[in-house]
């Protein structure tokens, strides 16, 4: 390192980087200074007075507030620092609940390690006066304990919760001897704003947070989270063939270590006593258990009567890549259709077919780790805190370094308690917003003139399409009023680098392409594209959703998005393949469910999705599913899906095999086998291969998933330089041309990946929703997400903490429509639409507008995907999930507390 | 800019001229909080009132609080033409009085006044300003206070208010800080550091947004100067913060100011409005560059908030917490931007520098504390109040010349100064001066100026823990030492108030303070251990005693005193229980109570000294219960009754105990070695037992009959007395070493000490000791006509009272070189003599017996007049000279004092002797350096009480009994409480409203001075019934009693149930 700094410790020549502390300094040589209160992620405060030494010149000095300046010369022990420090500990230990054995924190224990480098004098002990107060224990989380009697109130928990976590749900109380660290006015943490990521738990040095259950793991396991698209790196602990823990991998580049109350404590669906574990077989409408012989030789057999495209398959975001793989080349080449889709459809799909617009590339232009940089943040249609808690964590630490967060969204976020502005707009009129704010950037000159001449193109007609947007219409329309939307104009377009961010508020919408092509205008406009934090960065929901669609769990490209359309692509994958393929694109996820209504489609394959509960208007997809000739469903719990399906595949979850998980960034990560599955349930590879080699087919003998990624390698330009043996040393961001290539962490730097190398901005009008409010369905519904459940809880519901945290569905609607509606708090309401009607809870609050109402999908119970509108996005053909018309009727009150 | 404000001053000064000449009377009202604590509201109103009734044309106005606390509520009342007058604890009645005398009337009242204000004299009114409250003191911080309306800037731009802040407009802000710094004016929060040097590095500290902020978050307890500033005169402060923002080039100012100050609040808020209408806040000030805005924020009072980094988080929002510095302040701050912080008075200061420059302000001061200093005297003093003073002044000058000394002439003995964060500092102390430096040396800090008085009713032990008590609570909890440190120093000593202390507790106190000191991250918890080092460097012995002896020599600390009867009676009598008794009419029991501790009960009922009585609950609202008079009405009772003495006897050990002297010492210890078993045999030189008691105690306190009574129980406790066989004449010393295992030597101290001047060997000079034994063993004595007496103690006023029963005698004149109030004899005994007719001449020392034909014929006397206090805090007796005088006698009884006869010290027996000719012992065991030979009793105190001596003897019984079994003689201590539970008695509304003490009824003088018949006579049973029920009976008082009584209350309901 250029700037280096040396220094003197206990005699030894030290070198630390500079800005590094004296403590820093010295742990990193390997000299230990007993400390409590110091942790590398947050600010040094200095309120444990352990890490005290003695510096020439200056006297007792705090180690951990000192910089490591050239020259010190410094004794980390003395007869003043041993007064000052064997004082400091002792105390701590006669205040601290000892009872080390029986402690999950033993051996990691910092009180411990301090108790022992001091040394104990049971003598000098037995003159102190030792705490009779015993406080209660908070067992109120039901993934953590708050003990306070072995609290060393260090504040690392209240410094991450803050610092780090941005949720600010703990800080000290009280004062002196009675200090305590404490949620608002003293209530059990379950009931306090904490979203449990367990960070504090992490890393709280002694035992007052630890985690409930608690099994020392006898090794651990490098792998992939499953839940969302951030990737988070995580050491899963196992145990016999138990997993017992989950840590961050602090080497992740997208998660550094950090993890949410999912990944942290959500594993416990993986030994789930649910789990499929054997295969099933429906005989008289009901199901059997089979022997695996008996249930692949049906399903061949089956299939082999509908090859062309009466078959159809529904690959999952959730499996790995190389699974993906497997399932679009056997669908392809040996069902020889291109009918192939999943549920990328109803997120992303936006994303893909617009990005691919403006910019020849549908996926985050920059990297999770960037967004920390970022001068200003524009956060539109996504709740990353509760989608994305990770990179929700990187939009809180930019802040917190001065960065400008303004957040659009109909619903007032958890992220709006950070934004300088919010723009609380009305749901689907996100092009309206999005095009008032580029005409004030062009009105008050704010557009980066030079970028737009030299790498964009079409401008001229873009500016033209503004007119339609004047300040006056766009607040008529979004309802934000007119100055915040200049005011978030200005703040985009004058701090740079700026990023855009977005979720499914933008794209799930019959308009969604334009939406994402607003937001790609805004970035060209400004020139926030190809460099560094900054960009257009769609958060894509599912841990694998960008793989599946890299590997061509679509039905219009192969994998690396080589159109089946483009003769020389088709003609490299025949040969590769040894097969003819199909020149027709194939049927999309909704369309699938139409042929199937319509009996175009006569059977399908389905690998790990849940449409039941995740399609709009859900009630067609059942009916259609009903009446379809053969079904096979390969998942990993009895989904209400799997249970129409005439055979079921009992698969493995990512804990139970080896492959490959690309994240939203374009990281494609490993995910390594921690455990056996249970029965005789197999990897979705082995079943898929099964399958295929049971209809005679070749090219599906692979010795293991590093040999599918070969495979893949060699025919996806964008994966051509990725192998196992590379990924052994992290993730590599696509696109990796080749072996020795570095991968690509910010795309668009030189020349976009249109055909003309320049960025395309694009004329939009505003479109309104497909269904509005009207005297008959009064409301709007949008459809949102839990911070403790994911998808459709087929595996979130499974962990008995997430489902205490998040027990049931609670549609949020505004106090105003609720007393106009004679609807209380925890009320039981009947929200009808066009297409349906559920019961459900209610909550009410100033999170939704007005006239608004919402709730998740991730209840079965109060499956809100009964209601919604599958009006599709003609290009992207997305459902319009965020935006319905409803009526909300109560129907029985709340049931008082017991 | 200068024309403006000259504008603005001298319209200012034209009105407060018109209001000085106006015809019309003004009556001021000081209603600053103490005023209105003290009810100064309700005298506004009465004034308002009475000038309304009557048609009164007299202008009504507040002003703040000249400081005169203890006077409170103050009023002045300026008639045109006349001093102003200013009056002290007004009350509404009073305001009416003064109304109709002196506004419609012509009488100023001059009893009621504290004096005149202002220029000219009124008879019989001093000057306020040379009243000894302000004589030495040089008020210019609070000059305004109590004289301007704090509610009117003119009236503060009249006073050359803003003066300051034009001047500091006019020059530059390095010239600024310059002139700061030539003043030495260094900061008045606590800390000291030098202002100017503050303002310097925020100054230099690069940054476009500075802040400054006034640190108004007063919070030591006892501590009222920023209060009061800021209520008597908001703009000095106003005008401070505009000169500092200015130097260090701030355009903003905060004002952080706890919310427990409303009105002080309400005076800013005024005061902020008025400035920015006036131009002198806001932008552009008087037309400069310079623009400044203060916004106020109200802290909650956490005391922590005084901290600079913790005020700086609670004006951001955050918790009110320290971090840890460097960065300081000046560098980054508030919002993370160079800030300074001052304090109140600081800031006030500055306003006065730059008006009056820096030599003005340095003119007083020392040479690195320079200019004036306000306090807030407080505690135990007689004149508390809000002083400025110069630095340097000692703690002497303000604690007795301004404050008027210790309240109710309690010796004085301690003060803390600083806070919680200061230290105590002790009488020895008293000529410290009061400046940073000297401070500091002394263990404490001048902090914001609380100076809280002690007497010595305070027990230091406890006043730590008060101290510590308060800065635990404040402690914000962040950093290990401060927040456990602190309270486990509060732990230690509770334990230690509370009869819990270990050894090594002291030890452990001093590591635990030093590392708190060293190892906290702020100011709180580098301070907060102070008061507990500086008792323990000052008053060590009282830690020990609590510690070893489990006692609390103040007679403070509720769980080791339980009573202070019982805690304060040397041989521990458990007066809570045989009170309790009496009271039920278990009079029997009573005595037999008392027996357990004491087996010349007797004795004790009649010349017992009853310090158990001078501690008394009771007797801090009224009189203390009379303990002895109780006494004596059971032990009178006992004899009456014939409740015989039925000393318990263990089996003889066979192990035999001479003791030497058969005085109040040898008798107890003789009664204790006996009742275990001991063959005790007692020598006295005497032809009758109870040496002193016999000897010296005169008839008419203690008949001999009774002590008769007492010394036969000793005798059937099977102790043999050997009378008139002295040791060394009739027995040598060395066979009772052979005889017998140990010895106790209790001879006591009867030979007079002489007076050392010429002519004493005259004929008719007499010492006091064998005047009153001769006249107790009924030996011949000649007395003349007139007797002097030389002597202010016990011997003295009992050779005085006795010789006035002798015949020839007729008068008898005491005299003694101080005055009554320093007396030693017993209250009680000088105002028996006063009552017979005895005289006193005070203030006279003896300079030579006047001889008349080799027979005394007077004494030539010097007068004397009280000077400087001595160590014990009575002043001392100095000689005027040239003033001597005679006073004709026909005898002079000597009773200056005594001392142990040297018979049987030194070479006789060769028991070592102190300097001052008393035996040398283990005061904690009573051995003397011969093997097997204990002493004690007077040979070893000197003269002293009986009850002193009967401890004594006690203490040697138990060390005897050690010693003869072998075992380590050691004395151990251990918690007093009664050995019984007595429950309490239900009262009568109309006893707990109006029961007085019954006086001890005496003979009638005329009665008593036919002869030598006892004076004193007992309590009737009514009398002593009624009396005892005024017990406030504190030994339930205590944690072990509570559990006590709640045991046998339950098992009560239990049973009842």
């Amino acid at each position: 390192m250029a700037d280096e700094v040396r220094l003197t410790i206990d005699g030894l020549r030290v070198t630390a980087a500079s800005g590094a502390t004296v403590l820093d300094a010295a742990l990193d040589a390997g000299i230990y200074i007993p400390h409590l209160c110091h942790h590398p992620d947050l600010e040094p405060v200095g309120v444990c007075r352990l890490c005290m030494v003695e510096i020439e010149g200056r006297g007792l000095t705090l180690s951990c507030r000192a910089l490591a300046e050239p020259g010190l010369v410094v004794k980390t022990e003395s007869p003043e620092v041993d007064m000052v420090r064997r004082i400091a500990a002792e105390l701590l230990i006669v205040n601290h609940h000892a009872d080390c054995l029986a402690c999950s924190k033993n051996d990691q224990c910092q009180l411990q390690r301090i108790a022992s480098y001091v040394g104990i004098d049971e003598e000098r002990l037995e003159r102190l006066r030792r705490p009779e107060r015993s406080v209660p224990i908070d067992t109120s989380n039901p993934f953590f304990d708050h003990d306070p009697n072995k609290c060393v109130l260090c504040g690392i928990c209240v410094r991450t919760c803050d610092e780090l976590q941005g949720v600010g749900a703990i800080d000290y109380a009280f004062r002196g001897y009675d200090t305590t660290i404490s949620t608002f006015a003293g209530r059990p943490i379950a009931e306090s704003r904490c979203e449990s990521c367990g960070e504090c738990v992490v890393r709280c040095p002694v035992g007052a947070l630890r985690p409930k259950r608690f099994e020392q793991p006898s090794r651990e396991v490098l792998t992939t989270c499953p839940y969302c698209g951030v990737g988070c790196g995580i050491y899963l602990g196992v145990r016999g063939n138990r997993i017992t823990s989950a840590r961050g991998d602090r080497e992740n580049p997208a998660s550094r270590g950090s993890l949410c109350v999912k990944g942290r404590f959500g594993h416990d669906f993986v030994g789930h006593p649910e789990r499929l574990t054997t295969p099933l077989v429906k005989r008289n409408g009901r199901f059997e258990e089979a022997t695996w012989d008996e249930a692949l030789d049906l399903v061949a057999k089956r299939f082999a009567q509908y090859q062309g495209d009466r078959f159809a398959a529904l690959s999952s975001a959730k499996i790995t890549n190389e699974e993906n793989y497997l399932v679009q080349k056997f669908t392809r080449a040996v069902m020889g259709t291109n009918n192939i889709d999943h549920c990328a459809r109803l997120c992303h799909a936006p994303s893909v077919a617009g990005l691919a617009q403006s910019f020849g590339s549908g996926a985050m232009t920059n990297s999770i780790g960037e967004i920390s940089q970022s001068a200003c943040i524009f956060a539109i249609g996504t709740n990353t805190t509760a989608a994305h808690p990770v990179i929700g964590l990187r939009i809180k630490e930019a802040v917190r370094r001065g960065a400008k967060l303004i957040v659009a969204n109909p619903k007032r976020i958890d992220l709006c308690r950070h934004a300088e502005i919010f723009l609380q707009h009305r749901p689907g009129t996100d092009v309206a917003l999005m095009m008032g704010m580029m005409r004030v950037i062009v009105e008050q000159d704010l557009v980066d003139q030079e970028f737009v001449d030299t790498r964009c193109e079409n401008f001229d007609a873009f500016r033209e399409s503004l007119a339609a947007f004047d300040l006056d219409f766009v607040e008529r329309t979004t309802r934000v009023p007119r100055q915040k939307t200049i005011d978030a104009a200005r703040c985009y377009a004058t701090h740079r680098p700026a990023s855009i961010l977005y979720a499914m508020g933008i794209t799930q919408h019959t308009h969604g392409t334009d939406n994402v092509l607003a937001t790609s205008n805004l970035a060209l406009l400004t020139g926030n594209v190809g460099k560094p934090s900054t960009g257009v960065n769609p958060l894509r929901g599912q841990n694998n959703v960008q793989g599946a669609c890299d590997l061509a769990a679509l039905p219009n490209v192969f994998p690396g998005y080589q159109k089946v359309v483009d003769p020389k692509a088709r003609a490299k994958f025949e040969a590769a393949w040894g097969c003819s393929l199909s020149d027709t694109p194939g049927l999309t996820h909704t369309e699938i469910f139409d042929a199937i209504d319509d009996g175009r489609v006569k059977a399908l394959y389905q690998v790990g999705e849940n449409p039941i509960l995740s399609e709009a208007d859900s009630t067609h997809v059942e009916k259609a599913l009903e009446g379809i000739d053969f079904f096979v469903v390969q998942d990993i719990f009895l989904t209400e899906t799997a249970r129409l399906a005439h055979v079921v595949l009992p698969a493995a979850t990512f804990a139970e095999k080896d492959g490959t998980f690309t994240n939203t960034e374009r990281r494609v990560q490993r995910v390594r086998k921690a455990v056996d599955p249970p029965g005789e349930a197999k990897p979705d590879s082995w079943i898929t291969c099964e399958i295929a080699k049971r209809m005679g087919a070749s090219g599906f003998d692979f010795a293991d998933a590093s040999a599918v990624m070969e495979e893949i390698a060699a025919l996806t330009p964008s994966y051509h330089g990725i192998s196992y043996e590379r990924l052994e040393n992290g993730g590599l961001q696509w696109p990796c041309l080749d072996r020795d290539h570095p991968g690509t962490p910010l795309l668009h730097s030189q020349k976009f990946a249109t055909a003309s190398g320049k960025g395309k901005l694009m004329p939009l009008e505003y479109k309104p929703s497909a269904e509005t409010e009207d005297d008959e369905y009064p409301l709007i519904l949008t459809t949102d997400r839990s911070l403790y459940h994911f998808h459709t809880s087929t595996m979130t519901r499974k962990v008995d903490g997430l489902s205490a945290l998040h027990p049931e569905e609670l549609m949020r609607i505004h106090p105003d429509d609720a007393s106009r509606l004679g609807i209380a708090e925890g009320d039981v309401v009947e929200v009808t639409s066009r297409r349906g009607r559920i019961t459900v809870r209610v909550n009410v609050s100033d999170v939704c507008p007005p006239g608004v109402v919402s709730a998740t999908f991730h209840f079965a119970e109060s499956p809100i995907n009964v209601v919604t509108h599958c009006a599709i996005d003609p290009v992207a053909k997305i459902p319009e999930t965020k935006v319905c018309a409803v009526r909300v009727e109560k129907r029985e009150a709340a049931t008082p507390p017991a | 800019m200068t024309e403006r404000f000259d504008d603005l001053q001298a319209r200012a000064k034209t009105e407060w001229q018109a209001l000085a000449e106006s015809p019309q009377p003004r009556i001021l009202v000081g209603t600053a909080t103490c005023g209105r604590s003290a009810g100064a509201m309700e005298v506004l109103g009465a004034f308002g009132e009475q000038l309304g009734r009557r048609g009164l044309d007299c202008l009504l106005m507040e002003v703040g609080c000249i400081g005169m606390c203890y006077a409170e509520p103050i009023v002045s009342i300026l008639k045109p033409g006349r001093p102003g007058i200013s009056y002290g604890n007004v009350t509404p009645e009073k305001a009416a009085e003064l109304v109709e005398a002196y506004l419609e009337g012509d009488d100023p009242l001059p009893d009621d006044a504290l004096g005149t204000v202002g220029d000219g004299r009124l008879d019989g009114i001093p000057a306020l300003s040379e009243t000894p409250f302000f004589a030495a003191q040089v008020r210019r911080t609070l000059r305004n206070c109590g004289v301007i309306d704090p509610a009117n800037i003119d009236h503060y731009l009249a006073q050359d208010g803003y003066r300051g802040l034009q001047r500091a407009l006019a020059t530059t802000p390095e010239e600024v800080i310059d002139r700061i710094k030539r003043s030495g004016l260094r900061g008045r929060g606590g800390a000291g550091f030098p202002t100017w040097r503050k303002w310097q590095f925020c100054r230099d500290a690069k940054g476009d947004h500075k802040y400054l902020v006034c640190n108004a978050d007063e919070g030591d307890p006892g501590a009222f100067m920023n209060r009061s500033l800021l209520e008597g005169d908001p703009h000095a402060l106003l005008e401070g913060m505009l000169i500092a923002g200015y130097a260090i080039g701030a355009a903003e100012g905060y004002l952080y100011c706890r919310a427990e100050y409303p009105l002080a609040l309400e005076r800013l808020r005024v005061a902020l409005g008025q400035a920015e209408e006036y131009g002198l806040l806001g932008d552009r000030i008087l037309g400069s560059h310079f623009s400044f805005r203060i916004k106020i924020k109200e802290g909650a009072g956490a005391f922590v908030c005084g901290e600079e980094t913790a005020l700086i988080a609670s004006i951001e929002g955050r918790r009110g917490m320290p971090r840890p510095r460097p960065p300081f302040p000046a560098v980054s701050g508030l919002w993370g931007k160079p800030t300074i912080i001052n304090n109140v008075e600081t800031l006030a200061c500055t306003s006065l520098i730059l008006r009056n420059g820096p030599e003005w302000f340095a003119q007083y001061g020392t040479e690195k504390s320079k200019g004036t200093k306000t306090f807030a005297l407080v505690g135990k003093v007689k004149r508390t109040g809000l002083v400025e003073v110069p630095l340097g002044i000692t703690l002497r000058e303000m604690i007795f010349g301004i404050g008027g000394g210790v309240l109710d002439d309690k010796p004085f003995k301690a003060v803390q100064t600083g806070g919680p964060s200061g230290g105590c500092i002790p009488a020895s102390l008293l000529d410290t001066p009061v400046d940073y430096d000297s401070l500091q040396a002394a263990g404490t800090i001048m902090g914001s100026g609380g100076m809280v008085v002690m007497d010595n009713e305070t027990c230091m032990v406890d006043i730590a823990r008060y101290f510590l008590d308060f800065a635990q609570k404040e402690s914000c909890g962040e950093c290990v030492p401060c927040r456990l440190g602190t309270k486990q120093l509060l732990d230690v000593l509770t334990d230690i108030t509370e009869g819990r202390g270990r050894p090594g507790d002291i030890e452990l106190l001093v590591e635990l303070a030093e590392a708190i000191k060293k190892g906290s991250l702020c100011g709180l918890g580098q301070t907060a251990p102070n008061p507990v080092l500086t008792t323990i460097r000052y008053f060590r012995d009282e830690y020990e005693a609590h510690i070893n002896q489990k006692r609390c020599p103040a007679i403070v600390c509720k769980e080791i005193i339980s009573s202070p009867c019982l805690h304060t009676c040397p041989i521990s009598t458990q007066a809570p229980v045989y009170i309790a008794l009496i009271a039920q009419g278990r009079f029997r029991e009573a005595f037999e109570s008392i027996l357990e501790d004491n087996p010349l009960p007797s004795i004790c009922a009649r010349v017992c000294h009853h310090p158990c009585e001078s501690k008394c609950q009771a007797g801090k609202w009224g009189a203390p219960v009379a303990v002895r008079a109780l006494k004596r009405f059971a032990a009178d009772y006992a004899a009456k009754e014939g409740i015989g003495p039925t000393p318990p006897r263990a089996e003889a050990n066979g192990h035999k105990v001479a003791i030497v002297g058969s005085g109040p010492a040898g008798l107890m210890a003789g009664y204790r070695l006996a009742v275990r078993g001991y063959d005790v045999t007692i020598f006295e030189a005497m032809e009758i037992a109870g040496g002193a008691l016999a000897a010296c105690i005169p008839e008419y306190r203690l008949p001999n009959s009774v002590l008769r009574r007492d010394v036969e129980r000793i005798e059937q406790a099977g102790v043999k007395i050997r009378t008139s066989t002295r040791i060394g004449k009739d027995v040598p010393f060395a066979k009772l070493r052979e005889d017998f295992d140990a010895v106790f030597v209790a001879t006591g101290a009867h030979a007079s000490r002489k007076l050392g001047i010429a002519g004493e060997d005259a004929e008719g000079v007499l010492d006091a000791m064998e005047f009153l034994k001769n006249v107790n063993l009924n030996n011949q004595v000649e007395l003349g006509r007139r007797v002097g007496v030389i002597g202010g103690g016990n011997s003295a006023v009992d050779a005085a009272r006795v010789a006035l029963r002798v015949e020839p005698c007729e008068e008898v004149l005491v005299i003694y070189r101080r005055t009554r109030e320093e007396m030693p004899a017993f209250e009680e005994e000088v105002e028996a003599a006063d009552e017979e007719g005895i005289r006193f001449h005070f203030l006279a020392a003896p300079s030579r017996v006047i001889v008349r034909d080799g027979k005394v014929a007077g004494v030539e006397c010097l007068r004397m007049e009280l000077g400087e206090p001595d160590e014990s805090g009575r002043r001392r007796p100095v000689p005027i000279e040239g003033s001597e005088f005679a006073i004709e006698l026909d005898t002079l009884i000597v009773a200056i004092g005594e001392h142990p006869a040297d018979d049987f010290l030194g070479e006789a027996h060769g028991l070592s002797v102190t300097r001052w000719g008393t035996a040398k012992v283990s005061p904690e065991t009573l051995v003397t350096n011969v093997e097997g030979v204990f002493a004690g009793g007077d040979i070893v105190t000197g003269p002293n009480t009986v009850i002193e001596a009967m401890a004594a003897g006690k203490l040697a019984a138990e060390m005897i009994d050690r010693y003869v079994r072998g075992e380590p003689v050691k004395r151990e201590y251990g918690l007093l409480r009664p050995t019984r539970y007595e429950p309490p008695v239900e009262l009568t509304e109309e006893e707990i409203e109006g029961a007085t003490r019954p006086a001890t009824p005496t003979l009638p003088v005329e009665e008593r001075l036919k002869g030598l018949a006892e004076v004193d006579l007992p309590y009737t049973a009514e009398m002593a019934v009624a009396e005892a029920r005024r017990c406030l009976r504190c030994d339930l008082e205590t944690v072990h009693a509570k559990c006590a009584l709640e045991r046998i209350q339950s098992e009560g309901e239990s049973h009842g149930g």
